[in-house]
């Protein structure tokens, strides 16, 4: 959308050559002067970012090839070593975290976009009070996390949590949601989704407002009922907005961190933790930086191979859909 | 609501349908936890441990408020994410600003690709960055700091800043700024007089996500701000309380005064987070 102003240029450029030995015009003292000032521009904020996130993330690759001795007042990297990643890809806990970081990102991130997406549909057809709603949807994405695992920390308690108050007696004895695996992981995917499914609503909703609005009535004339509209006509326009969101949401939901860190501690046993609270565990407890950086680094890995692929079946989805 | 509206009704328009419904238990499910926690939050320490809750406190008391700020020092928590969250805003806004102008309007070669590898940088795990990011800090001397917390955040969040803030300025007709440079303004003297007037709605896009970005961060600020001392909100309501026991009438007191600042600029600022939102969703 934006690639046309990239391309613009002066119109200086379109001036003929002066001679034949240069057959591209050179650029003016005044261009060469903006394009200097305009790295001067960009310099302070390039060079933050390259010094604060491009250099560790080199340094996170080169430390996990290396042996990490970490001393009373330091640390020293030797050698070049595949050790740390053979010790981290055998490892059951490892798998585990993968295991479990994947299926809860497949899992509440489709439950995310149907909720969000049933969400937006309604505030669509909202006439009064959609300000207060849209208002409303905000304020579980401007959530402090850890804030809302403590909250849901409390509800999900087994002895004084609303939770436990409502099912007990129903079921005959005291329920304690976060002491089973899967009860545990479900619950946190319950805060998840409550605290994100705003966010998705939020960016349907934009899509659904953009649509064009011609061809949803064309189908309407031809006697399409709503939900043949919705299914044949409306969703598949959504389709790349919904694309977006998704990318979003499963690279939010691979970092997974706050949530099982506060709300179950990476338990009961290790059945809720994520890669992210794995590494930051072993590097920053167990004090391994070697296997932390290596378990950082795949997942890193990951989530860019993850990037590329959905960037490719986006382009070639839009790509058609462009041409068509 | 009550009066009954002597016209012809309108074919199609009902009053109340299922979209008013389904608005309803929606507006529901979101606002019930929130409400639960400035509930919880004046309820007395009986109240809190007792095993069958009420929706509205029995005795409201204000015992929480006065443990989290007195008994506790939260109010330091506060006054630390205030420091690091308003200094971070500004130095992302200040470079924000020069680099989304000069990658928008000043002939710089390979602004693509500049673009491309922020976008990547921004979408990147920041479990990643812990460590290196630790050992960087502390060779430095800026573990335990504001400093170090700022560097961290702003280059955290400078990549979205300066998207949300190229975007904003490719939008502005370039007619003012031709009129700047005719009058041989510098593009320095360009930008301060003539840009920024006119990219307000974009600052405050950019300024409100960055703020909010750093009022809710965690990961980053329990690696390197563990001390007490330079606790900011999230690491202090998560280390919050013993080994055995929670206090989440005093965790909730704090976690409620927390929140109101946020929840108040998100809620005033309303349209500029909508539009931060969905800028990636709508422009592509």
């Amino acid at each position: 959308m934006t690639t046309h102003q990239d391309q613009a240029t002066p119109p200086q450029k379109a001036a003929p050559p002066a001679t034949a030995r240069s057959p591209r015009p050179r650029p003016s003292g005044r261009r060469r002067r903006l394009a200097r000032m305009g790295w001067l521009f960009a310099s302070p904020a390039l060079l933050v970012i390259i010094a604060v996130t491009v250099f560790p993330i080199v340094f996170s690759v080169v430390m996990s090839f290396s042996n990490v001795t970490v001393t009373g007042n330091g640390f020293q990297l030797s050698g070049v070593t595949g050790q740390n990643f053979s010790v981290v890809l055998h490892s059951d806990r490892w798998r585990h975290a993968l295991e479990f970081t994947a299926l809860y990102t497949v899992g509440t991130v489709v439950v995310e976009i149907v909720l969000g997406t049933a969400v937006a549909l309604v505030l669509e057809r909202l006439t009064t009070a959609r300000g207060w709603m849209m208002a409303l949807l905000l304020l579980p994405w401007a959530m402090i996390t850890v804030v809302s695992a403590q909250l849901w920390a409390y509800v999900y308690n087994g002895v004084y949590g609303v939770l436990n108050a409502v099912l007990s007696p129903l079921v005959g004895h005291d329920v304690n949601v976060l002491g089973s695996p899967i009860q545990a992981t479900l619950a946190m995917a319950v805060a998840d989704i409550w605290k994100t499914t705003p966010f998705v609503a939020i960016i349907a909703l934009a899509g659904l407002v953009m649509l064009p609005s011609d061809v949803v009535e064309a189908a309407r004339i031809d006697g399409a009922g709503p939900w043949t509209v919705f299914w044949r006509v409306r969703l598949p326009l959504l389709r790349p907005t919904l694309a977006i969101a998704v990318l979003f949401r499963v690279l939010q939901a691979f970092g997974l961190f706050d949530l099982p860190y506060v709300l179950t501690s990476g338990g009961p046993g290790n059945s809720t933790e994520s890669l992210a609270v794995l590494g930051w565990r072993v590097m920053f407890q167990d004090l391994k930086f070697g296997p932390g950086a290596a378990i950082a680094s795949t997942t890193a890995l990951i989530v860019l191979l993850l990037c590329l692929a959905f960037l490719k079946v986006f382009r070639a989805q839009v790509g058609t859909e462009e041409t068509a | 609501m009550t009066t009954i509206k002597h016209t012809a009704p309108v074919k199609g328009r009902r009053r109340f349908g299922w979209t008013e419904a389904a608005a309803i238990v929606i507006a529901l499910f979101v606002a019930a936890p929130l409400y639960w926690l400035v509930a919880t939050a004046f309820k007395n320490v009986k109240e809190l441990g007792s095993p069958s809750p009420t929706a509205v406190p029995k005795k409201p008391t204000l015992a929480n408020f006065h443990e989290a700020f007195s008994t506790y020092d939260f109010g330091r928590y506060i006054a630390n994410s205030a420091i690091v969250s308003l200094v971070t805003t500004a130095l992302v806004l200040v470079l924000g600003v020069l680099a989304g102008y000069a990658l928008a309007r000043l002939p710089v070669r390979g602004r693509s690709g500049v673009m491309t590898a922020l976008l990547m940088i921004s979408l990147f795990p920041t479990v990643a960055l812990a460590a290196p990011l630790y050992l960087l800090l502390r060779d430095i001397g800026w573990l335990n700091s504001y400093q170090g917390l700022v560097l961290a955040y702003t280059a955290l969040n400078l990549p979205f800043a300066i998207w949300i803030l190229r975007n904003y300025l490719l939008s502005i007709p370039k007619e003012m700024e031709e009129v700047a440079w005719v009058d041989g303004a510098s593009p320095l003297r360009t930008v301060v007089s003539v840009i920024l007037p006119q990219a307000r709605p974009g600052l405050f896009t950019a300024g409100i996500f960055t703020f909010v970005a750093c009022w809710t961060e965690f990961l980053i600020a329990l690696s390197v701000n563990n001390d007490d001392r330079y606790r900011t909100i999230p690491v202090g309501i998560a280390l919050f309380g013993g080994q055995y026991v929670t206090p989440y009438g005093t965790i909730f007191a704090a976690a409620a005064v927390a929140m109101l600042p946020i929840a108040l600029l998100v809620l005033i600022f309303r349209r500029a987070v909508v539009s931060g939102l969905t800028a990636g969703a709508v422009k592509g």
